[in-house]
């Protein structure tokens, strides 16, 4: 019966172009391939996000009155409710740890250079999307730190100059983080943000297929044919071991370390001690910190954000600067990999201390 | 002598068994947490936190059990994945795939 | 009774094994899901109205109060004597009014008469009005729901 119904709809969606596909496509087996399940485990925490999201949007209110109340309430009234949260909580964290491990896997395999110059751009836009995520839903609980923690995040465009004043009022619409930068957030996190975020997961996705898994440096240039296995059945029961074992280690983690709610945000109060954004931002609000009040005749603020907005493109653009990847330059730049995650450790241990 | 490895699966359990030893008085304080307010309280005598934690004896015990069994399903489904996985891995090398008509 | 050819291969019965264990963990997340997503409603046990507030009331006229999320209504007899009703229509769920000259309930949605004991008696209602009961203790009216002889 089951070939049958496959037999009916392959009639009339021709779908079975992609379960062939699936079969024919061939994964390297070789001492790297572990990089290789970072991808889809980032599917699987977002499509958990996905799921407890769509229950969370049931009974949260967007609202500047009603937002922190309806946390609340999903917590102690609504049955489960508080795991619900812990696990999108945990999930949103799960799922950005192996957006940096995916990441920073390519960028030192180098898998992104020539033709995959566009499956790197695309995901480095997937990261910011990812992000944006992050910071955009960490409103929405409407208690002091993350009221505060907004408050600064928006803050720091201002410091670049002739757009920055005018991104800072995009995001909060208007001077100041009020209610209308709740439910703008809201609606950028729940509408905006999944459609960016298709549109683009379809394109890299796309490209992953048609141009193939690419071979790190040193396997490439070895003489012997790698040894390579099929997607479907044999890659993918691999990696199904995967997302079993970071199910297991999401949902224990949720149950048993969910997190709290403060009381609601008071807008006129002084930020609270200990304000901080999510762990994810700590190492660029280390960064902040360190500079000077004044460089010379700019301000210290201003000199970081467009540093970090230098790198930022940069780092866009990063397959069009390695051009050769197994020279000096290309070597720089593996090291620079290092470098950054050294930096991004040790400034975030720093701000914690 | 043959110098024969612990198995894979002993390693994982007696590293499992160690974790939930160290972390179980954490897990249990987490569980014993009050849950928090009733939605009588005026504004002024509301909570200055609420804590996540389940709101009965009931659910704390569902909770554990669906814990336990969710850690008995990943053993379970990882053991025979990698069963499956040696079985597809086999049927590959017999050139089993690259003959089949879809 | 042996069977002289078995009904599947072990290849089979692998798969079916992990589809299986893989479908009866999925399926246990269910509940979870489904239970938070239908919370239990609970009408309130009982709801304490201040007698003050319906004293004042004229005979024949009823005053609305809150139970639970749903519309209660306080008829005040020509006697002086209080009954309340759940004063949702047993048709479809709309609200219903009380029309003084007529003694009558009335539900707009589909044109549903009752009377003024909350009988009814005209267009689709298939049933009275759920009546409450009701207790008035000092400075206090307590609305209770119906006992289970009265409900019957």
């Amino acid at each position: 019966m089951k070939k049958g119904i496959q037999a009916w709809l392959d009639e009339r969606f021709g779908l079975s172009g992609i379960t062939d596909f699936m079969t024919k496509k061939s994964v390297p087996l070789h001492k790297h391939t572990v990089w290789y399940y970072t991808g889809s485990a980032i599917l699987l925490f977002f499509a958990i996000q996905i799921v407890t999201g769509f229950m969370l949007v049931l009974y949260y209110k967007p609202t500047l009155e009603m937002a922190n109340e309806s946390v609340g309430r999903i917590m102690t009234e609504i049955p489960l409710g508080w795991i619900i949260r812990s696990v999108h909580s945990w999930s949103a964290s799960f799922m950005i740890v192996f957006v940096f491990v995916h990441l920073l896997s390519i960028w030192i395999a180098k898998s992104y250079r020539s033709p995959r110059e566009l499956t790197w751009m695309s995901g480095v836009l997937l990261l910011f999307i990812s992000l944006f995520f992050g910071f955009t839903g960490y409103l929405l609980p409407w208690d002091d730190l993350s009221f505060s923690a907004t408050k600064v995040g928006t803050d720091i465009p201002r410091a670049i100059p002739v757009v920055g004043a005018w991104v800072t009022n995009l995001l909060r619409g208007g001077e100041d983080v009020t209610g209308d930068t709740l439910t703008r957030f809201f609606g950028i996190h729940v509408c905006m943000l999944p459609v960016f975020i298709f549109i683009l997961l379809a394109i890299h996705i796309y490209l992953v297929q048609k141009l193939g898994m690419s071979l790190p440096l040193d396997v490439e240039g070895k003489q012997e044919k790698v040894k390579e296995i099929p997607f479907w059945p044999n890659f993918v029961f691999r990696e199904m071991i995967v997302w079993f074992l970071l199910v297991g280690i999401l949902f224990s983690i949720a149950i048993f370390f969910p997190p709290s709610l403060e009381k609601a945000a008071d807008v006129m109060a002084p930020a609270p001690e200990g304000i901080k954004p999510e762990w994810y931002f700590l190492f660029l609000f280390q960064t902040l910190k360190i500079f000077p009040a004044h460089v010379l005749f700019v301000s210290g603020e201003t000199l970081a954000v467009l540093l970090m907005v230098l790198a930022i493109v940069l780092f866009f653009f990063l397959p069009f600067f390695d051009t050769k990847p197994a020279g000096t330059k290309g070597k720089v730049i593996t090291i620079l990999a290092y470098v950054f995650i050294l930096y991004a450790l040790v400034m975030s241990v720093w701000s914690l201390l | 002598m043959i110098k024969k490895r612990p198995s894979f699966f002993l390693v994982a359990l007696l590293f499992l068994l160690l974790l939930a030893w160290i972390s179980s008085p954490f897990c249990l304080a987490q569980l014993d947490a009050k849950p928090a307010v009733t939605k009588d309280l005026q504004d002024k005598d509301k909570p200055e936190k609420i804590v996540a934690a389940p709101r009965d004896a009931r659910e704390k015990t569902g909770i554990w059990v669906f814990a336990v069994w969710m850690w008995i399903s990943v053993f379970v489904i990882v053991f025979f994945l990698r069963l499956k996985i040696k079985e597809v891995d086999r049927l590959y090398g017999l050139r089993f795939y690259s003959t089949r008509k879809n | 009774m042996k069977l002289r050819y078995s009904l599947f291969t072990r290849r089979q019965f692998l798969s079916g094994l992990i589809g299986g264990w893989v479908g009866a963990f999925l399926a246990s997340l269910v509940y979870p899901i489904v239970k938070f997503i239908f919370p239990p409603y609970k009408e309130p046990d009982e709801v304490i109205l201040p007698l003050a507030d319906y004293q004042d009331m004229p005979p024949n006229s009823v005053k609305n109060f809150a139970w639970g999320s749903k519309l209660g209504l306080m008829k005040k007899n020509d006697n002086g004597i209080y009954i309340a009703f759940v004063g949702v229509c047993t048709h479809l769920d709309c609200n219903v009014s009380y029309i003084n000259e007529q003694r009558k309930f009335f539900c707009a949605c589909h044109d549903g008469w009752y009377d003024e004991n909350g009988i009814n008696i005209g267009g689709p209602p298939p049933a009275p009005l759920r009546r409450l009961t009701l207790v008035i203790a000092g400075e206090e009216m307590i609305v209770k729901k119906e006992s289970p002889e009265e409900a019957s």
